[in-house]
C-alpha cells in the first residue's frame, strides 16, 4: 500500500512542457522530497500525481495499478495545499468531517476518526473554531489533520510550512518528520527548501526545468552530486566552482591550471580526460581550512561575516568568487590575503557539460 | 550580460511615461500648494476635512436633503397648485385619503384604488422579478465561470443589455412584442397567429417583468461573478481530492462563500424594483387597464399627468415608498456588516 510509479510523465500547458518524462519509483512508506528551484514543475508533478492535473503522455501507477483514468477522488491520496485550502466558512471540525461525509462514512467513526487525529496534532481545543481564528502553523496542522483523518494510501504535501515563520518552520518540519514515522505512510514533500529536503527526506528528487537532475538519499547527494547543478543546489552556503584546465594528467594525478596560472594537483580517478580540456572544480566552503602547503590556493578576503559559532569569508580566488567557512572566530578583515589549504576537502570534478567526473 | 540589461531598461521606459503623465499633476500640485497651505494654518487638520469635504456635501444637501424636505412640506399641503406658497396646508389628509379603505385586503374599496392597485402590481412585480432575477443570475454567473470558449464574449453578451439607456430597452421590446413585431414574425411559420401581446394581462405584465430581467441580469451575474472568481480555486481542488459531489460543492462551499455578494445582489436588486418605471413605462405605458402600474409611475401620473393633478398626494405616496426603501437599505447595511464581521479572519 502506497507505492508510486512514475513513467516517462509528460505534462505540457498548451504548447509550454512543463515536464520532460520524469521516471520514478516512489517505495511503501518513503518519504520522497521533490526538491528544486521556483517554476520547475514540482507542484505540476504532485498535481499529476494527486489526479488534479491530466498528464500529456507516460503512466502513474498507484500500488501497479495505473491511476491515469482515475479520478482524484479515487486514487486514495491526500493533499496538503501550500495555501491549507480549509474551508473559510466551516469550523476545524467541520473541515476534518467534510471529505469523511462524502463517502457515508458512521457519525461515530466520524468522531472518533477526527478526536484521534487531533490529539496526534494537539488541535482539540480549537475544534470548535474557524481557520480564520487560528494561527498560521493552527491551520497548517489542521490541512494535515485533514489528509490524515481520511487514512490516504499517500500523502502529498505542496510546499507545506512556506508560510509560517522562520522558527515555526523548523519546529514544524521536526514534528512532520516524527508524524512521518508514526504514520509510517508514503509521503510525497514539495519543496524549494534544501535544507528541508535534507532534514526531511528518505530520499530526494531533485529537479530542474521539468528534468530529474538525480534521485538519492540526502548524504548521496551531498557527497556525490550527480552534476553541478545538484552540487551548487545542495548544501548551505553553496559549493564553490573554480574553472580550470587540465594541463597534465598523470597516474594518479591530474593538475588543473585556475584562470590565472594556479596549479593544483588532484588525485585522479581513473578518468578520461585530455590535456587541455576545461573542467569545474567543487569544493563545499566548509572542507576549506587555513594553510599553506601543496593543495593550498591564496585567496583575497573581500567580505568578513562573523557568526560567533563560525566566521563566513567572502573570497577571491583566481579571479572568481570563493566562500569560506570556518568554525570559531578569527581577526581577519577585508583586503587581506590568506592561505587556504585543500588538503582535507573532498574535491568534486565536474566537465564542461557540468556532469560529474 | 544582455539579462541584466533588459530588466534595468524596462522600469526606466516606465519610469519616463510615469513621468509624463505626472507633468500636469504636478504642475496644479504646485499652484494650490501654497493657498492649501495657508487655509490649513487658519483652519487646522480637522478644518481641512470639512473643506474638502464640503463641495459633496453640499451637492448633497441641495439636490437630495432639500427636495427631500420639500417633498414632505408638500404633502402636508392640498390643491393642484405647484407653487409652494399657493398651496394650503391640509396636516395628514393625503396620508389619510391613500389609506381611506373599507377593505384593506381589496384596492377597489380603497378611495385611492389606483394607489393600492400599483402597490399589489410592485409586490407582486418584486416577488417576481428579484426571484427570478438571483436565480438567471446565479446561474449565468456559475455559466461564465467555467472554463468555457470565448468566456469574454458571453461576457459581454450577457452585460451589454445593462448599457442601453431604459428607453431604448422599452422601445426594442415593444418593437419586438407588437403586433407586426419580430416575436409574431418569428413564431408565424410555427402556426402561430399573431397576437398583440402587449394588450393581454398576462402577458404583458410577464413581459414588464421580463424586459427588467433582461435590461438587469449583467450587472447582477457580473457582481456574482466577481465573487465567484474571489474563492479560491484549491478549495475547489481539495473538494475534488475528497470526492465531494458537485451538488454538495455547490451548497457547502460555493453558496455559503457567495453569500456576501448574494446579500448585496438581493438588496440591490429589491431596491431597484421597488422603484421599477421607465423600461416598463415605455413599453407598457401601465397597461392593458393598470395591470402594469406601478408605485412610481401611479406617483409620477398622479403628481403632473392628471387633470387635475395632485403634488399633494404624489409626494405623500413617495414618502411612503421612501419609507419602505429606506427599511430595505437598513436591512443591507445590517446584512453587509454581520457579513464583514463573519468574514474577518
Ligand atoms: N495551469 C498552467 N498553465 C500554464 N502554465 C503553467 C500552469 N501551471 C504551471 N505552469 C507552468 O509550469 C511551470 C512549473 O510550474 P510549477 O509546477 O508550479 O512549478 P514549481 O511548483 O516547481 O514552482 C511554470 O513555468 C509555470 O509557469
Ligand atoms: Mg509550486
Amino acid at each position: 500500500m502506497g507505492q508510486i510509479t512514475l513513467s516517462n510523465v509528460k505534462k505540457s500547458f498548451g504548447n509550454i512542457d512543463v515536464l520532460h518524462g520524469i521516471n520514478l519509483d516512489i517505495n511503501d512508506g518513503e518519504l520522497v522530497v521533490f526538491v528544486g528551484p521556483s517554476g520547475c514543475g514540482k507542484s505540476t508533478l504532485l498535481r499529476a500525481i494527486a489526479g488534479l492535473e491530466k498528464i500529456t503522455s507516460g503512466e502513474i501507477a498507484i500500488d501497479g495499478k495505473p491511476v491515469n483514468d482515475v479520478t482524484a477522488a479515487d486514487r486514495g491520496l491526500a493533499m496538503v495545499f501550500q495555501s491549507y485550502a480549509l474551508y473559510p466558512h466551516m469550523s476545524v471540525r467541520q473541515n476534518l468531517a467534510f471529505g469523511l461525509e462524502n463517502s457515508k462514512m458512521p457519525k461515530a467513526e466520524i468522531d472518533e476518526r477526527i478526536t484521534e487525529a487531533a490529539r496526534m496534532l494537539e488541535i482539540e481545543p480549537y475544534l470548535a473554531r474557524r481557520p480564520g481564528q487560528l494561527s498560521g502553523g493552527q491551520r497548517q496542522r489542521v490541512a494535515i489533520g485533514r489528509a490524515i483523518v481520511r487514512r490516504p494510501v499517500a500523502f502529498l504535501l505542496d510546499e507545506p510550512l512556506s508560510n509560517l515563520d522562520a522558527e515555526l518552520r523548523v519546529s514544524t518540519r521536526a514534528e512532520l518528520a516524527a508524524l512521518h514515522a508514526r504514520l509510517s505512510s508514503t509521503m510525497i514533500y514539495v519543496t524549494h527548501d534544501q535544507v528541508e529536503a535534507m532534514t526531511l527526506a528518505d530520499r530526494i528528487v531533485v529537479l530542474r526545468a521539468g528534468k530529474i537532475e538525480q534521485v538519492g538519499t540526502p548524504l548521496e547527494l551531498y557527497n556525490t552530486p550527480a552534476n553541478r547543478f545538484v552540487a551548487g543546489f545542495i548544501g548551505a552556503p553553496h559549493m564553490n566552482f573554480l574553472e580550470g584546465t587540465v594541463s597534465s594528467v598523470q597516474s594518479g594525478n591530474l593538475v588543473v591550471a585556475l584562470a590565472d596560472g594556479y596549479q593544483l594537483a588532484i588525485p585522479a580517478r581513473e578518468t578520461s580526460l585530455e590535456q587541455g580540456a576545461r573542467i569545474t572544480l567543487g569544493i563545499r566552503p566548509q572542507h576549506v581550512t587555513f594553510g599553506s602547503g601543496d593543495k593550498s590556493i591564496k585567496a583575497k578576503i573581500k567580505l568578513v561575516e562573523a557568526l560567533g559559532s563560525e566566521t563566513v569569508l567572502h573570497t577571491e580566488v583566481a579571479g572568481q568568487k570563493f566562500l569560506v567557512v570556518i568554525p570559531g572566530q578569527h581577526d581577519l578583515a577585508s583586503g587581506m590575503d590568506i592561505d587556504l589549504s585543500l588538503s582535507s576537502a573532498p574535491i568534486h570534478l565536474f566537465d564542461k557539460d557540468g556532469h560529474r567526473i | 550580460m544582455t539579462a541584466p540589461l533588459e530588466t534595468a531598461s524596462k522600469p526606466s521606459a516606465v519610469q519616463h511615461l510615469g513621468a509624463i503623465a505626472l507633468a500636469p499633476v504636478r504642475l496644479v500640485m504646485g499652484l494650490i500648494d501654497r493657498p492649501l497651505r495657508a487655509l490649513q494654518r487658519m483652519t487646522g487638520l480637522s478644518g481641512m476635512a470639512i473643506f474638502f469635504l464640503a463641495p459633496n456635501m453640499l451637492i448633497f444637501g441641495i439636490f437630495v436633503l432639500l427636495p427631500l424636505f420639500i417633498n414632505f412640506v408638500y404633502s402636508t399641503t392640498g390643491g393642484s397648485a405647484l407653487f409652494l406658497p399657493e398651496r394650503s396646508y391640509v396636516g395628514a389628509d393625503q396620508y389619510q385619503r391613500l389609506f381611506d379603505c373599507s377593505n384593506y385586503l381589496d384596492p377597489l374599496t380603497c378611495q385611492e384604488d389606483a394607489f393600492w392597485t400599483a402597490v399589489s402590481n410592485t409586490f407582486w412585480f418584486v416577488v417576481l422579478q428579484v426571484t427570478l432575477m438571483i436565480g438567471a443570475a446565479l446561474v449565468t454567473a456559475l455559466i461564465l465561470n467555467r472554463n468555457l470558449a470565448a468566456r469574454s464574449f458571453w461576457r459581454a453578451v450577457f452585460f451589454f443589455p445593462v448599457l442601453l439607456s431604459p428607453v431604448v430597452v422599452g422601445l426594442i421590446w415593444r418593437w419586438i412584442l407588437q403586433r407586426q413585431g419580430l416575436l409574431n414574425f418569428i413564431l408565424y411559420p410555427f402556426g402561430v397567429d399573431p397576437y398583440t401581446w402587449l394588450t393581454d394581462r398576462t402577458w404583458s405584465f410577464a413581459a414588464a417583468v421580463g424586459v427588467s430581467l433582461w435590461a438587469h441580469m449583467g450587472f447582477y451575474a457580473l457582481i456574482l461573478l466577481a465573487g465567484l472568481q474571489a474563492i479560491p480555486k484549491d478549495l475547489y481542488e481539495a473538494a475534488d481530492m475528497d470526492g465531494t459531489k458537485p451538488a454538495r460543492v455547490f451548497w457547502r462551499i460555493t453558496l455559503p462563500l457567495l453569500m456576501p455578494n448574494l446579500v448585496v445582489v438581493i438588496v440591490l436588486a429589491l431596491i431597484r424594483s421597488v422603484q421599477v418605471f421607465d423600461e416598463v413605462y415605455i413599453l407598457t405605458g401601465g397597461g392593458p387597464g393598470t395591470s402594469t402600474l406601478f408605485i412610481t409611475q401611479y406617483i409620477y401620473e398622479t403628481g403632473f399627468v392628471s387633470q387635475p393633478r395632485n403634488p399633494g398626494l404624489a409626494a405623500a405616496a413617495s414618502i411612503l415608498m421612501g419609507l419602505v426603501l429606506v427599511v430595505l437599505t437598513l436591512v443591507q447595511l445590517g446584512l453587509g456588516r454581520r457579513g464583514e464581521k463573519k468574514g474577518k479572519r
